[in-house]
């Protein structure tokens, strides 16, 4: 895997053979998934087929979903992979199987309100230029019981989405906004997306499925976020996409600001550098379906990303060059983007005169 | 009222445009028993100039801003001047410069405005940019699709008499007994089967990379028996042409879509034609489907706004879903394969359902009905 991306010839995405699909991916979910599955089967708007993928699961997960088969009028497939993938991995290729017009993503832990396909799938119909629906979710913990916040608040993007519900690339290029559960995608975007780059999986910046879905949504269509709360998110410690409240939360944003204020090493440069290629192939995927504009947003962003890691040169030129990226918005204005702003003009007085990554060095 | 209803049709241009084309459209198709007409291209002037009829007084402003205040001031004297009972603003920018006049006192008109905002899909709020104008200084909204009327009721709070579902007409005579132009010849086509003809300005709304994907799906069989003359501005976004350009490189389809730029003869060059496609993601009209059918032309079109929807289901056309390339592909092969009979049928259906249902005189007929209406002159209530 190199720093440089280039773009590859993919595989043609088959055509849709139904109009509503469910993708599951699981590994060892037995204590909650009947509760998903349950609130999948009383959907008022139920899918045309369930597609479950599971990872080695070593419970009776896979059980409770062969008996749930039999009991549904939709179609139920699952597949159980030959070894371990991790979960964006496994939803790759549980995506590639599905054959929806339409294809919503399940969390094992998780439980829809009856109005959940309805709902999204619903705004997705009436305007065919929307590639992703997703909504907000209620926080509930291990017992099913609301713990207070919503998804969105715990990740402090409730005020910008009920203000901009269309929502640009551009963000989704800066951040995670939502989970995998809360969406339902086009199949078009889906097409788009697939192959998942193996950039995604890269330890110095790993990508999540849904935030690489959500990303290629953006830039081949368009995004629109419902206000309405049309799930119960499942807070616990074993899951995979954390969510974090109360004390918790505002610990890890004093964090996440305190990172980006310290120096920066060879690792956060990589990971820079991975984001960047990722955002690349994004625009790639944008621009093979004629999006230029959002393919030059991405990879604007891309370019912004690779010049904090190349902050060299004399301190007026680099000061110059923040300065640039701060008035061009490139860091974006909330808290996050501020406090990265904030570190770059530091580091341009602090970082050594010599790129601190050797060149030619693989991300 | 003893003086005929004198209307001043409101444009930001007379640039070739959907909505500028309604506009004049309307300013030629007002009886003239009752109407004396007169327009302002609040901006600039353009190719559109020419179709205007001649009992039509012209005024170009040049103003640079919504705050041009020496032309607010000319705008407001000239309504004054010609004692102009009702101003008809098109397009948003255009609503806001004539509603600024008005909340100034430069203007004591009746104020309509005809609203052909294509891009509700990405922009459905109604800020106080918008609100306020249309709330203040509007006194009667039409929109060219129903999404429209439900935003200003929803969004903006009109009240349901002020907001009317005025779905845009076409002239038929511009489209009857034209001489048809010799596609092949004119743009060196050499002897492809099936002419089409995609009118769309090279902006990304109208999503020419749709169609360029959809005719590189075609097995090359099909695909070398068509050709597709694309008129419309090639300037209005350079990057955006640029990439269409590479990617019809790209894909190995140069050679089928001729971009002719921008053209004053399209309705020749519709008559010329075997058949027309329309590749656009967002649209509310829109009004190149009923100048293809007023040709008398099968078309292939993406289903995008009022129109679209309204024939659907007719038989005048293949309409599939917007930025579906597949699909598109489709549809181009089953036009390709139709017989030029067949196709010939196609097209005398919609040009038979344009007269029926939208016809110019039936759209204007209700354009005449709102300004008595805002006059009180002997109204019906509108439905």
């Amino acid at each position: 895997m190199t720093d440089e991306h280039e773009p590859t010839h993919r595989p043609r995405f088959p055509r849709a053979s139904c109009d509503l699909s469910v993708v599951l991916c699981t590994r060892n979910g037995e204590q909650w998934i009947s509760e998903l599955l349950e609130s999948i089967a009383t959907q008022s708007r139920p899918p045309d087929e369930l597609i479950v993928s599971d990872d080695r699961s070593e419970d009776a997960t896979c059980s409770i979903v062969t008996d749930f088969a039999g009991t549904v009028p939709f179609d139920v497939r699952l597949d159980v992979n030959e070894v371990p993938k991790g979960s964006t991995r496994n939803f790759a290729s549980a995506l590639a199987r599905c054959g929806g017009r339409f294809i919503a993503l399940a969390d094992q832990d998780d439980i829809w309100y009856p109005r959940k396909l309805e709902c999204l799938v619903g705004e997705m119909e009436e305007d065919p230029t929307i590639t992703m629906a997703f909504s907000d979710a209620v926080l509930i913990d291990e017992d099913g019981v609301v713990v207070g916040r919503s998804l969105w608040d715990t990740r402090l993007i409730g005020r910008t989405l009920r203000r901009h519900p269309v929502v640009a690339e551009e963000l989704f290029a800066r951040r995670a906004l939502t989970t995998g559960c809360t969406m339902v995608v086009r199949r078009r975007a889906v097409a788009a997306a697939l192959p998942f780059p193996d950039e995604l999986v890269d330890d110095a910046a790993p990508m999540r499925h849904d935030r690489w879905l959500s990303l290629v949504a953006a830039a081949v269509g368009t995004v629109r976020a419902i206000p309405e709360p049309l799930l119960g998110f499942r807070v616990h410690p074993a899951q995979e996409t954390g969510v974090l409240v109360g004390r918790q939360l505002q610990r890890a944003i004093s964090l996440a600001v305190a990172g980006v204020l310290r120096t920066t090493t060879h690792e956060d440069d990589r990971g820079y550098r991975t984001r960047a290629v990722q955002l690349e192939v994004a625009a790639d995927r944008a621009e093979e379906l004629g999006d230029f504009e959002e393919a030059a947003t991405l990879r604007g962003v891309a370019a912004h990303l690779r010049r904090r890691v190349e902050m060299t040169g004399p301190v007026g030129r680099r000061l110059r060059s923040v300065t640039r990226d701060i008035h061009a918005g490139a860091y974006g204005w909330d808290r996050l983007g501020i406090a990265a702003a904030a570190a770059d003009v530091v580091r341009a007085f602090t970082r050594p005169v010599r790129s601190s990554v050797p060149a030619g060095r693989t991300a | 009222m003893l003086h005929k209803i004198r209307v001043l049709i409101v444009t930001d241009s007379l640039q070739l445009g959907g909505a500028e084309q309604v506009a004049v459209d309307i300013a030629n198709s007002l009886d003239r028993d009752v109407h004396e007409v007169f327009f302002c291209a609040t901006r600039e002037d353009g190719l559109l100039r020419s179709s205007l009829a001649d009992d039509v007084a012209v005024r170009i402003l040049g103003r640079r801003a919504t705050w041009d205040l020496p032309k607010l001031y000319e705008f407001g004297r000239y309504t004054k001047l010609n004692r102009i009972d009702i101003v008809h603003s098109h397009g948003r920018g255009t609503m806001r410069f004539v509603s600024l006049a008005r909340s100034l006192g430069l203007v004591d008109a009746r104020h309509v405005f005809h609203d052909h905002f294509g891009r509700l899909h990405l922009d459905r709020s109604a800020g106080p940019s918008l609100r306020l104008p249309l709330r203040s200084s509007v006194d009667a909204y039409i929109g060219v699709e129903s999404r429209l009327c439900r935003w200003a009721m929803e969004a903006v709070g009109l009240p349901p008499d002020r907001v009317h579902l005025v779905r845009s007409g076409v002239r038929l005579d511009r489209f009857t007994s034209v001489a048809a132009t010799d596609l092949r010849r004119e743009f060196d086509l050499g002897q492809c089967e099936v002419a089409l003809v995609m009118i769309a300005n090279f902006r990304p709304q109208k999503d020419h990379p749709t169609l360029i994907r959809a005719l590189a799906e075609l097995p090359p069989s099909e695909r070398e028996r068509l050709r597709v003359v694309v008129c419309g501005s090639t300037t209005a976004d350079p990057a955006y042409f640029a990439g269409c350009l590479a990617m019809l490189d790209r894909l190995d389809v140069a050679h089928l879509v001729v971009p002719v730029g921008v053209r004053d003869d399209t309705p020749s060059l519709l008559a010329g034609a075997d058949g027309a496609v329309f590749s656009s993601k967002n649209e509310s009209g829109p009004l190149v489907l009923l100048e293809y059918m007023a040709s008398g032309l099968p078309f292939v079109a993406t289903e995008t706004g009022e129109i679209a929807h309204a024939v659907k289901d007719a038989g005048v056309g293949i309409l599939v879903e917007p930025r579906d390339y597949l699909a598109l592909a489709d549809a181009l092969s089953v036009l390709t394969s139709m017989t030029p009979e067949e196709r010939t049928a196609m097209g005398a259906k919609g040009r038979a359902l344009v007269v029926e249902q939208f016809e110019q005189h039936l759209a204007v007929a209700q354009v005449e009905q709102i300004y008595r209406l805002l006059l009180r002159i002997g109204a019906e209530p509108l439905a």
